[in-house]
């Protein structure tokens, strides 16, 4: 196998806890191994910065700001981002690798995102659609190509998994305090 | 107009009314007080507007990352790897559908206590499932493995001290093997060093190739120079070595360029006379793991455990540990499982005693030998030795196998009958001993059977012939084993019925060759038959066996303190009714 068909998966999750916006990314081969990980401090809004940025707080921060900062940092380019924070979708403003947003089975959204043309794949029972960001999509295509190398090989949402439980080492070991 | 130009015009009358209302003038207060003139300074808009800072409206962010070692397929451009997933091709085979694991059991890797950095905890924190691994597309396998054996290789992965203790027949080779591969693949390891028993090396080779087909491995072997090659500069990531070879070798191991990733030791309990100097060119291996591989991690004494942690982790037991501490400063190192624990399905292991009665000549040897031995040990007084003792035990086992005179047999005769009957039902046995010359007796007395033979007198490299002709041939229905050749390693899943010509002095050896046949892959019951001639020292010995069983059984499930496994000097000379006792050190 050539060097080009290996796969890098970034698998970026953003999530709200005591302390604010939390980010972990972590870049797996396409067997799901583990290549890099980082972990983004804290990000706790204000009030003021909270009215000013109204709507757009959220999508600012998961995307623009933790999630650029820990794709950026990173060393290992991903060929896909994959994430379960619907607010990362709109990082695919900022790179030029597509996005894809695992919709989770019970979000209300879930039904009239799986018939937009910027689903990739429709949900099941227990999974919700896959998704891409609207305004790019030719990653409807490319995703295509990809995933169907990962299936059998790789559960998508399992990854997210393992970033939390990182996460929650890095705070339990205070390894780590300076970012998380 | 009527009316009016005749009509005289009426005037109201009209009457003056005097008011006289009295008015009266006051002056209001306010306009008594005097009126006063303040000043007040009034600032010109000539500074700047007054304002408030929001404070930063910018939002910030720090991380920290990790970058772990890249598998070696990411190391290798160019490089084909045996099986990569594909990418999708508009005239491949139709796309499964998505895995949806929600409910599957997940297999993790956990990082040990002993793992301080946070980044060793991270990476195999970041490992994923391994049941994803073996799913059947990323690593090729003969067949999965079970979910305990999964539970083994993610005990053994992030370990750098471990001891797998599973009951023989888990799979503990294929266990290690898959932890070791993985670890290859994740980058983790690059030089392994496998030592085994010499009569094991085949067999290790075999599993090796069965369950780890992309890993290349060496047995060292041959004369001086090759064998210098092998450990000073092959680049091979995985050797095998024998323990003999290893011993031998001693000189090339503290070379400084000889170090290995993880060194793993099987049937460790070859190391458990700390003196020796097996045990002394083991421990002087340079490693960064070292994992033992045993079902007896206690043959005799928990000082059979002590010295093989010596190896797994030599800081690990403090001189003069008593035996309540060791298991817990040992039970986070140790994985141990039996068969009744994690293979609920197995078919059961049925055994059954034969108490045979002596033929008549077996009989009257047998009670001349032990009345002559008595009376001579008595004669011995504080010269005896626990040897002596030993001398007698050996002579009256080998009476009850066979009549020293006539060559008559209880015991014989009882499995010729029970071997024709397993030949007949189309079935496979063993059948052991712990002497070479019984089963040479024994193979001319199953002659019609056509048995085989595997002991010390086969030549080793005929042995593996022997057992492929054993697993393969549908008329070969007998195997004739001494413990010392055949208990340890085998795999004999096909075969039904174990024979137990004579006993051994350790229950774990016996359960060692009872596990050739009733181990992973066994479909079907397992019919151990254990021959005891009765009324003689063989009854004594089984009763002693019997307790030692349960003390071990006891030490490996941690209930309370480890007991002594060994048969005590007392025991020994208990066996017979005798007064003298060896003398007393100053």
């Amino acid at each position: 196998m050539s060097q080009a068909s290996i796969l890098h998966v970034g698998f970026l999750t953003v999530f709200q806890e005591a302390n604010g916006f939390v980010g972990g990314y972590l870049v797996t081969n396409n067997w799901g191994r583990p290549l890099e990980f980082r972990l983004s401090s804290a990000v706790q809004p204000n009030r003021v910065q909270q009215i000013l940025y109204a709507d757009t707080l959220r999508p600012y921060l998961c995307a623009d700001l933790i999630g650029k900062t820990l794709v950026d940092k990173t060393s290992i380019p991903p060929h896909l981002l994959v994430t379960d924070t619907d607010a990362v979708l709109e990082l695919r403003l900022k790179v030029d690798v597509p996005v894809l947003w695992l919709v989770p089975a019970d979000d209300p959204r879930a039904a009239t995102l799986a018939s937009e043309p910027h689903c990739v794949r429709p949900g099941t029972e227990k999974r919700g659609p896959l998704v891409c960001h609207p305004r790019y999509l030719q990653d409807v295509e490319s995703l295509a190509e990809i995933l169907p190398g990962l299936q059998g090989v790789m559960d998508l949402a399992e990854p997210f998994a393992r970033i939390r439980e990182a996460i929650g080492e890095a705070r339990k070991t205070g390894v780590g305090q300076k970012a998380a | 107009m009527e009316g009016p130009a005749s009509e005289t015009l009426l005037l109201p009358e009209i009457t003056q009314v005097g008011l006289d209302l009295p008015v009266e003038v006051r002056v209001h207060g306010a306009f008594e007080r005097p009126l006063t003139v303040t000043v007040r300074q009034a600032r010109l808009l000539q500074d700047a507007p007054w304002t408030r800072s929001l404070g930063k409206l910018t939002l910030e962010v720090s991380t920290e990352g990790w970058k772990f070692p890249a598998p070696p397929v990411e190391n290798a451009p160019g490089e084909a790897p045996p099986a990569q997933p594909r990418l999708f091709r508009p005239d491949a085979e139709p796309v499964p559908e998505p895995m949806d694991d929600t409910e599957r059991r997940t297999t993790r890797l956990r990082p040990p206590r002993d793992a301080v950095l946070f980044k060793d905890r991270l990476l195999y924190l970041l490992q994923p499932p391994l049941e994803n691994l073996f799913s059947g597309k990323q690593i090729n396998v003969p067949f999965k493995p079970f979910p305990y054996q999964l539970e083994g290789i993610a005990f053994l992965m992030p370990r750098h001290a471990a001891l797998l203790a599973d009951e023989m027949g888990l799979g503990k080779t294929a266990q290690t093997i898959l932890a070791l591969r993985l670890l290859f693949h994740s980058g983790i390891l690059q030089r392994a060093l496998l030592v085994c028993p010499k009569p094991l090396v085949n067999n290790w080779a075999r599993e090796l190739r069965l369950w780890a087909e992309d890993v290349p491995f060496e047995i060292i072997t041959g004369n001086y120079e090759a064998r210098r090659a092998s450990w000073m500069v092959s680049n091979c990531p995985l050797k095998l070595v024998n323990y003999e070879l290893l011993t031998r070798d001693a000189s090339f191991v503290e070379e400084e360029q000889v170090r290995f990733d993880v060194v793993v030791l099987d049937e460790a309990q070859r190391i458990k006379n700390r003196d020796s100097k097996t045990a002394q060119v083991v421990r002087s291996i340079k490693r960064d793991r070292s994992w033992a591989l045993t079902g007896t991690p206690i043959e005799n004494r928990p000082e059979d455990l002590i010295n093989i942690f010596s190896f797994v982790d030599p800081a690990r037991i403090p001189p003069d540990t008593s035996t309540k501490q060791l298991g817990e400063l040992t039970r986070e190192y140790i994985l141990r499982r039996v068969k009744e624990q994690v293979m609920t399905d197995m078919p059961p292991k049925i055994i059954r005693d034969a108490f045979l009665e002596l033929s008549p000549a077996q009989r009257e040897a047998y009670e001349m030998a032990e009345k002559e031995g008595v009376v001579r040990l008595n004669e011995m007084g504080d010269t005896i030795t626990v040897q002596h003792v030993f001398e007698l035990v050996m002579r009256l086992k080998q009476i009850c196998n066979f009549d020293p005179y006539t060559g008559q047999s209880a015991k014989l005769e009882q499995l010729v009958a029970d071997m024709n009957e397993v030949a007949e039902s189309g079935r496979k046995a063993i059948v052991f001993s712990q002497w070479v010359e019984p089963l040479e007796i024994i193979a001319q007395a199953l002659r019609h059977l056509g048995p085989l033979q595997f002991h010390g007198k086969i030549p080793p490299r005929e042995r593996y012939a022997v057992l492929d002709q054993f697993r393969e041939d549908p008329t070969k229905h007998v195997i004739l084993m001494s413990y010392a050749t055949g208990s340890v390693g085998l795999n004999l899943q096909f075969t039904n019925y174990v024979f137990l010509f004579d006993r051994w002095w350790n229950p774990a050896i016996e359960d060692q060759a009872i596990n050739r046949a009733h181990r992973l892959g066994q479909k079907e019951t397992v019919i151990v038959t254990r021959f005891v001639a009765q009324g003689t020292i063989e009854g004594r010995i089984a009763e002693v066996l019997e307790q030692k069983r349960q003390l071990f059984n006891e030490l490996i499930a941690n209930n309370g303190t480890p007991p002594p496994m060994g048969m005590t000097q007392e025991e020994i000379f208990g066996l017979f009714n005798i007064r003298s006792r060896p003398r007393r050190a100053a």
